[in-house]
Parts: C-alpha cells; structure tokens; sequence
C-alpha cells in the first residue's frame, strides 16, 4: 500500500532508528507502569505502608460486591456515551454554520472554543454557581420563561446529578471538534458540490453523500480524542461533585482516586483501575484496528 | 490498495468557498444566520463572562453578596493580587519551560514514530501501531503511583523536567495517530522523487514530511500544548516545593481550609489562560487555511 | 528496549521498581523501594503545610525569626485547602517511598492518624517533656492528636462550631434571644421560616457540611456518654437515639429549614450566606469571623454566636484539633522539634494570628475578633466531641455521607440510616 516500495540501501532495522524515540518513552513511561499497577492490584497494599501481602485475585472478587462499582461502571457508560455524541454533532453542526455566509468567523470560532483551555476548577465554580437550586442564573432563567416548574436542584439529587455534570463536559469539548470540522470542510472541493448539484441532488442528499464521507479523516480525529477522554473521565466529576451526592455521580476514575489516596486501599483501587482500563481496551480496540489497517483510499 | 492516493483526499486542496449564486439571497441568507449564531454564542459565553465579572469586582464585594450579583464596585486589584499570590512568576516560568521543552519534542518523536509507520516498510509495523494507538485509552490515573516510585527513585520529583517523560509517553498515542494518518495521505511520488534524488529517509523527513504536514503539526502542537498548560494530577503528584510548581497547581493557593478567594481565582485563570487563547488565535489562522495549502508545490 | 537512550540513573530507577513489581515470588512481606533509612542530619529544614494566602506569610515570617536565631535554613512550603482537598492524598504520596518534609501540619482524629499508624510520624513524647508541652498546651487538644497512646502529634488550634446568625435576620423574624433549648431553636427556624427566610445555611457536597448539623442533633438526641461510645463503635447504632436524630435531621429538611438542593451546594459558597442575608445562621467555627464576616467588611456587630443548645450535660460542641507531626525518619527531628516549641510559644502565636490556639496565653484578640474572643471567653473551657469526619477514616466517613444524602432524598428510611451506619462503624471498629 502506501509504504515504499522495498529499501534500497540500509536494512529494515533502519525505520526503528524512528519510531525508538518514542517508543521508548512510551515504554517507559506508561506501559511499564500500567503493567506494575496489574501488579499491586493482585496486593493488599495500603498505598502508604512500606510492606502489603499478595492476595491474588482478592480485590477483584470484591468489585462484584461493591455496590459502588457497579453506579460507577453505569455512570462511565452514560457519560462516555452522551459525551462522545453530543461534542461530536453539536461541533459538526457549529461547523456547518461557520462555514456558511456567517459574519465574523474568527471571533466566534474564538468563543466556541474558549471553554475548552479554561482549567477545571474553574469550570466547577462556575457551573456550581449557575447551577445553585435558589439564587443560580439556570433555575431564575427556566422561572423567567415560563419554566419554573422545571427548576430543579440540579446538582444536589441523585437522579439530576449527574446530567448536570455532564452539560459542561459537552460547553467545554465541543471546540475541538468544531474546530477541526470547520478545517475539513474548507477543504472539500466545490466541484464537489457542483458535482452534485448538476445530478440534481438535495442539500441534504449533498450533506450525506458529498460532506460527510470528505470529512472522513475528520472524524477518526475527532472520535479518536472523545474516545480518549470519556473513557477516562476523573477530572470533571472529581471538581464538580466529587462523585455525590452520596455515591450518585462516582465514576470508576474517581472510585479508584478515593481508594488508592484517600482510603488507604492501593491494591483495590489498582484494581478497579485495571478492570476499567481492561474495558476501555476492549472497546478501543475496533476503532484501533480500524486505524491500523491499510485504507483502501 | 497500491502506491497512490487519489488528489481529492490529499491535503492539497486549494481553498474554495462553496458558495452559491444569487447575491440577495446570500446577503439576507447571511445576516439571519450572523443573527442566530451570535444568539448562540452568547449563551456559549456568558459562563465565561461570568469568570470575567469575577474576576473584576472586589472580594468582600463577592463574599458580601453572592457569585451572581451585579458587582458595587470594581476593581483591578485582583490581578496583581493574583500574580502574588498565585506566585505566578514562578509557576508561569515553569509551565512556560514545560511547554517550549516538552511540546516540540513530543511532537518532533511522535512524528518521526508516525513516519516510520506511514512510509517506511518497518518489521512489525502493525504490531507497533496497534500497541501505541492502544495507549489511547490507558487512563493517566492506572499509572500514576508507579510513575510516582519510579521516579522518586530516580530521584527526578519535584522537578519540571522530570514531568516531561511522562507528559511524553501520554501525549504520544494521539499525536501518532494523527500524525502518520496524514502522513498516509503524501503522495509517494514526491517521496520517491526525492530518493531518486538521492535524499536519504533522515532528509525526506525533514525537508520533505515535516514541511508538508503543517496544518496537522500544528494541530497536534495547539492540543498538546493546551493539555500540556493544564496538566493537573501528575504535576500535583510528582511536584513537592513552591518553587517548582506549575500554574494549575498553583492556582490551589486561591483555596483555603475555610473559604476561597475566589476574586483571585478568577482573575488568575484568566491570567493563565491568556497564553493558550494568544497562542490559539494566533496559530487558528493555521489550522484553518493550513489544512487547505499546497503539496503540490513539492 | 527500554535502556538505551534512557540515563544510568533512570535505568537502576527501573530496575529496582521492577524488582518491587515482579521479582517478588508468591506469597507474603513484598516491600516498596525507596529506603527507611534516616535521613543524615543537617542544618536544612522542610515543613509542609495547607496554610493560605492569607496566613502564609506570618508563618513564613516567624520560621524565618527562628531561623535566624538558630542558624538553620527551613523551607516552608504550602498546598492549601479543606481537609477534603488534595493536602492529604499529597502528603502520603510524599511520604512514600522514604523522604518527605520534616514537619507537616495535619488534622487531628482520623486524618491524622494512618500517619501515626505508619509510623511515619515520630513519636513526640520526649519533646512534650522537654519543652513542657503537656502543661503549656491545652489537654483535651493534646488528645486530639495522640493515636494508641502515641502523642504522635502536637496541637496548635483547636477550632470549635457554633451557630453563628445574622442578627438582622434574627429580629425581622422577631426572635430576641438566642435559643438556650432545643425546643427554642426549632421555633426560631419556625419563624424564620414564616418570615420568608432560611433558617441554616449549610452544603452537603463533600458531605462534612451538612454532617455538622447531624452530628448535633446526635449529640442532643444521644447524650455524650453514648454519642462519644458510638463515634468508637462500642455502642450499636441501631437504636432509637440514632433514629431519632435521623428523622429529626430529614424533618429540617422537610420544613426547609435547610436551604433548597442542600445537598448539592458548595460549603465554600453556602458558608457566606448568613452574611449576605440569605440565610439566618450557619454552623461554623471561629474561623469564620476572618474569612466570612470580616472579609465581607461588614462590621462583627451585625452579627453574633451561640452554642447549639443539647439539652444535655455537660453541655458540648463540636470541635477539631491541627497540629504538627515530625517526620520519623526526618535526620533533624530536635532542630524540627526547637522549630515547633519556638511556634508554640504565645508569642509566635499571636504573631501568626491563630484565632483559637491550645497554647496558653494565645486567646483571640477581642479588638480585632470579638465573636472569637467571646466565645473564647465562654465556651473556651467547654467540653467537645470530635468533630465526624475526624472520628470515622476517611473511607467510613464517605460512606456515612452517603447515607445521610440517601436519607435526606428519601431514599432511605431513618430506621434503615441507623442500621446501615452500624454496618459500616462495625466492620470499621471489628478490624
């Protein structure tokens, strides 16, 4: 496919001298410390004593009577889902507006991305603020069009919680997204269009059959880094909520930071990071085969 | 599946505004659509403006009367009280060294790694791929206690530049994966040309790939330096005195054990994110019309 | 594959991790790398603390007094926050692996205690007996931060909670005087209510805010004898004092006596409001005179505190010890030791501003703090129970959190919140 045709000169060790660099950095610094953490797992370890006993396969036979696992493991579900779609349209959409006959790109490319490089805490303030059940600017908006019953106590009940969370995941990811989509679509020939257009085809027809299959490359970026980051989602929660009320909005990102720094549990919080880990593998590995075989252009 | 990628799916595109026809419709057309995503963009921001306002008024004020009350007073005090006290002319030194060090290298490795992946006939290419691409989905949190021993023995905490391996490792299976797809999408004739020339695989990178592959450099360079900027958990792990810490761990000097300065907070975030909105604006001329500009000159 | 490029350093880093991770065979005794051995002495000192931009530089000011005195160089440094925040998950990670500061500050109960548990704080013992800690320092705090036995620990503020009220929304709901009852004080929340205001501002994210007006109504309903028996798990806690402080706490709920969506406010915005005249009152500690009243510029005289009336005899509060601790393996435990005796003393004390010291001469100034000085003047001698966060780990307390939410949502029954607690105490106290 696309490599070259066979080496001339040199052997085949020669490509390593490139990729080594990286690889052994990656190496270093994350697959052997992944793998050490599979270790501890199988231990007692408290995280802070010099010495822990192995217990095998303890911890995890522990996860199933946990019943904060399991809200975890269907919170890391809900939320990788909602948060993979909902950057992923709305930044498409966005996209498809600055593209169009709209004044002033710049400033609004500008603001639609601005929430994406605001550190977290400041999020969490923020949204707290505007979230606050009697003086929060959401609840006085939903009174003041007519929507007061719909006023909730967003935050502070389990069934709210963790939607409300997840509102802000969605402001401040759907940047990126948009921002590469706006790059692609500039990119997409107007022959293209024409094309289509003399064939008498629809806009909509055109969005499908023209738009999208262009903005292909686009899309495995985009879902390559949501991938990324609804898997492993600790940050969002942990400022937040801090995974309340009660247990309502832990994810298995947060269970594990309590366990191992605040609980005194390394080895059954390794473990819950290896068993999440192990998931987020398991449904990486498609999109990872797909980018890993030859594309047929 | 062989040699070429068709021209329409390369980066060299030249731009084009896909517009139609019939100017008044346009024009109309335009200013409605202006009209409704300025609305949205209000709602968008108004978070952010409140930070803004925060950031503002004076901190009795704020703890006086609420997060979401019009300020009495206003006031620009906060900001050098921020630099102070977020002790902002250490912490923006060490971020700064973090970023010019770690970023560049991060991006140079990953892209020869995706080099080698993309156009060079590498033994167990796709073995290596998979494991890095693999790295995609391993959590920062699964490695941060051995990442922790590790280096405490080595004896590289609470040091900046003992972030930056780690900082590496993690940024390195998404700046690949993005780096050796568009690497992908080069010609190869433009390669091969270049060989017959005698360019040697070392020179074919650099005066050939490299400049080529702008818009996704940059791309992949505005990302990492944006997590890089606000890097959170391993800085606060690995990093022990206040003269080595980075801006999000400093920005923790707002909190207290029983009330937080939150004036100062907010005119400290905004102090820390001048740089990456700059760094954005600046460079988002490149994303945009870098992704559209020519290989065909080569 | 992982050497080459990477230094020698680095390289035995690797090795020696590895032999922690996989060169250990089966079964029992495996031990983390990164030495035990002490530290050798020198003149240098490390503290590390959570004290704030506010605090920071008194502290730093009289370390460096000391050091000019004694000719040591001691760095100060500081990752501020509540005791729910990042300070303790920091300070362990430090600790592993063998270095760490010299001295840190901690909270007492609880938190302090795996550290002592540890033993990665010296044992202080002679240091109280050479510098007469036990005399100059009050007792009851002393115990704060003593674990089996061990003064691993010494106190320097022991911070108490109290009903602090906003007097002008006192008096436009008609209450003249502060409730001295139980009974009372659910009647000024009854007219607070009618008069259009909340009564107590309190925020349940993080649970410990919230908590304060259970362990309260614990205190009220149970006695101290029981409720001190039952923060140790030798009492069971399914039985009727428990749920009856259960259903009490849900009724403030229920008679919104509590803000709406209490449970999910922030303690950091929600500890303002009786200053800003959105609640009445709030449960707080001398703290908050500085950090809410004073920092707000309203004048202390607009504003006033009282105990939380029990019922119960002798009458107590809730209350908490910091201190410091002595790293056990730190080479300069006496200089780190001369360090701590030099803070201690009532005059570094009162230049550092510590509003509710254990030493002995240090009361709060009644100029600049009145409502601290008051309360100093007439509950400084009065007994308290720990505080709940600092009587369960951390672990319990989460859990505890979390049937105080369920049962302030209504998901949970008073009956069913006792028995659940004395699951959780037993399997705590069992071990």
């Amino acid at each position: 496919m696309t490599s070259l045709s066979p080496r001339r000169r040199g052997g085949r060790w020669r490509p390593w001298l490139f990729a080594l660099p990286a690889l052994t950095v990656y190496v270093v610094f994350l697959v052997y410390p992944a793998v050490s953490s599979l270790w501890f797992s199988f231990t007692d370890w408290d995280g802070l004593s010099p010495a822990y006993n192995v217990v095998g396969l303890d911890n995890y036979a522990r996860m199933l009577d946990d019943p904060v696992v399991l809200t975890a493991g269907k919170n890391n579900l809900i939320w990788s889902l909602v948060t993979i779609v909902f950057p992923v349209t709305i930044g498409l959409a966005l996209a498809l507006l600055l593209n169009g006959k709209v004044r002033a790109k710049p400033v609004l490319r500008l603001i639609f991305y601005a929430p994406g490089v605001l550190p977290l805490v400041s999020i969490a303030s923020i949204w707290g603020w505007l979230y606050n059940p009697q003086y929060g600017a959401i609840n006085s908006f939903l009174s003041l069009i007519g929507l007061g019953d719909l006023a909730q106590p967003w935050l502070g009940q389990d069934s709210t919680a963790l939607w409300a969370v997840m509102v802000p995941a969605v402001w401040l990811r759907t940047g990126f997204p948009m921002l590469l989509y706006v790059a692609a679509l500039q990119s997409i020939p107007a022959e293209l269009y024409e094309a289509a257009r003399v064939d008498g085809a629809s806009r909509w027809r055109q969005f499908w059959h023209v738009t999208m299959p262009s903005l292909r490359s686009a899309h495995y970026i985009v879902l390559a880094l949501s991938l990324i980051d609804s898997f492993k989602v600790f940050d969002m929660i942990y400022a937040m909520t801090y995974g309340g009320p009660g247990t309502a909005t832990q994810v298995m990102g947060t269970w594990m930071y309590a366990n191992v720094f605040q609980y005194y549990q390394a080895g059954y919080g390794t473990a819950i990071a290896v068993v999440i880990t192990l998931i987020a593998i398991a449904v990486g590995i498609p999109y990872v085969r797909s980018q890993t075989r030859e594309r047929a252009a | 599946m062989t040699s070429v990628t068709p021209i329409t799916t390369t980066p060299a595109v030249a731009p084009s505004k896909t517009e139609r026809p019939s100017a008044k419709d346009t024009v109309r057309g335009g200013l409605v659509l202006t009209v409704v995503t300025g609305v949205v963009a209000v709602f968008w921001i108004s978070p952010l403006a409140l930070l803004v306002v925060t950031a503002i008024r004076p901190l009795s004020d704020f703890i006086g009367n609420g997060p979401l009350s019009w300020p009495s007073a206003f006031t620009w005090e906060n900001f050098s009280d921020a630099w102070d006290i977020g002790n902002f002319a250490t912490t923006y030194g060490n971020s700064a060294l973090l970023l010019i060090l770690k970023v560049p290298l991060g991006v140079l490795i990953s892209a020869m790694l995706g080099f080698a992946l993309a156009k060079l006939r590498m033994k167990f290419r796709r073995t290596v791929m998979f494991s890095v691409f693999l790295g995609l989905t391993i959590p920062i949190y699964i490695a941060i206690v051995p990442v922790f021993i590790m280096m405490r023995t080595a004896g590289a905490t609470d040091s900046v530049i003992g972030l930056i391996g780690p900082y590496l490792a993690f940024g390195i299976p998404f700046e690949v994966l993005v780096l050796q797809s568009f690497f992908r999408q080069l010609p190869n004739e433009i390669i091969e040309a270049a060989r017959v020339d005698g360019a040697g695989d070392w020179r074919i990178f650099w005066t050939i790939v490299l400049p080529l592959s702008a818009p996704a450099l940059v791309t992949v360079l505005i990302l990492d330096a944006v997590a890089t900027w606000n890097e959170f958990l391993f800085a606060l792990i690995l990093l022990n005195s206040d003269a080595n810490k980075t801006l999000p761990v400093g920005l923790l000097n707002f909190q207290g054990q029983f009330s937080n300065n939150t004036t100062g907070l907010a005119a400290g975030i905004l102090i820390a994110v001048v740089p990456i909105l700059l760094a954005y604006t600046l460079l988002q001329r490149w994303i945009v019309a870098g992704l559209t500009a020519g290989a065909t000159k080569g | 594959m992982t050497g080459r490029s990477y230094t020698r350093r680095g390289f035995l880093a690797l090795s020696s991790v590895a032999v922690t991770g996989l060169g250990i065979s089966a079964c029992t005794g495996a031990s983390i790398s990164g030495g035990g051995a002490t530290a050798p002495a020198s003149n240098t000192l490390r503290l590390f603390t959570y004290e704030d931009d506010t605090t920071i530089g008194s502290l730093k000011a009289q370390v460096k007094k000391f050091d000019e005195q004694n000719g040591t160089t001691t760095t100060v440094d500081s990752l501020p926050g509540s005791g729910a925040a990042q300070y303790p998950d920091k300070l362990r990670t430090e600790l592993l692996g063998g270095s760490g500061p010299d001295i840190w500050r901690i909270w007492g109960g609880q938190i302090g205690a795996p550290f002592a548990k540890a033993k990665q704080a010296a044992d202080l013992a002679p240091y109280y007996q050479k510098y007469g800690w036990d005399s100059s320092i009050n007792t009851a705090a002393v115990q704060g931060m003593t674990f089996d036995g061990v003064k691993a620990g010494v106190p320097f503020t022991a911070r108490a909670l109290g009903a602090w009220y906003n007097k002008e929304l006192l008096a436009k709901a008609g209450v003249t005087d502060v409730p001295t009852t139980y009974a009372e004080l659910e009647e000024m929340n009854d007219k607070l209510v009618a008069a259009g205001i909340t009564p107590c501002g309190l925020g349940g994210k993080y649970g410990w805010h919230i908590m304060r007006l259970f362990e309260y109504l614990l205190e009220h309903t149970a006695g101290p004898e029981l409720h001190d028996r039952l923060l140790l798990g030798q009492d069971s806690w399914d039985r009727p004092e428990v749920i009856e402080a259960f259903t009490l706490f849900k009724k403030w709920q229920d008679k919104k006596w509590l803000p709406e969506g209490a449970l999910g406010l922030d303690p950091a915005d929600v500890g303002n409001w009786y200053v800003q005249g959105k609640v009445a009152y709030d449960i707080e500690g001398q703290w908050t005179e500085t950090a809410a009243i004073l920092a707000a510029e309203k004048d202390p005289k607009d504003f006033g505190v009282f105990q939380l009336p029990t019922d119960q005899s002798p009458a107590r509060h809730s209350g908490f010890v910091e201190g410091y601790m002595i790293n056990a393996r730190s080479g300069n435990k006496d200089k780190a030791a001369a360090l701590l005796d030099f803070l201690l003393t009532p005059e570094s004390q009162k230049a550092m501003q510590i509003g509710s010291s254990t030493v002995k001469g240090a009361e709060p100034d009644a100029e600049t703090t009145p409502l601290a000085a008051e309360w100093a003047e007439k509950y400084g001698d009065s007994p308290f129970y720990t505080i709940q966060d600092q009587a369960f780990p951390k672990k319990e307390a989460d859990q505890y959190f979390s049937i105080q939410s369920d049962l302030l949502q209504g998901s949970m029954t008073p009956a069913a919140a006792a028995e659940k607690m004395q699951e959780i105490v037993a399997a705590w106290a069992g071990n």
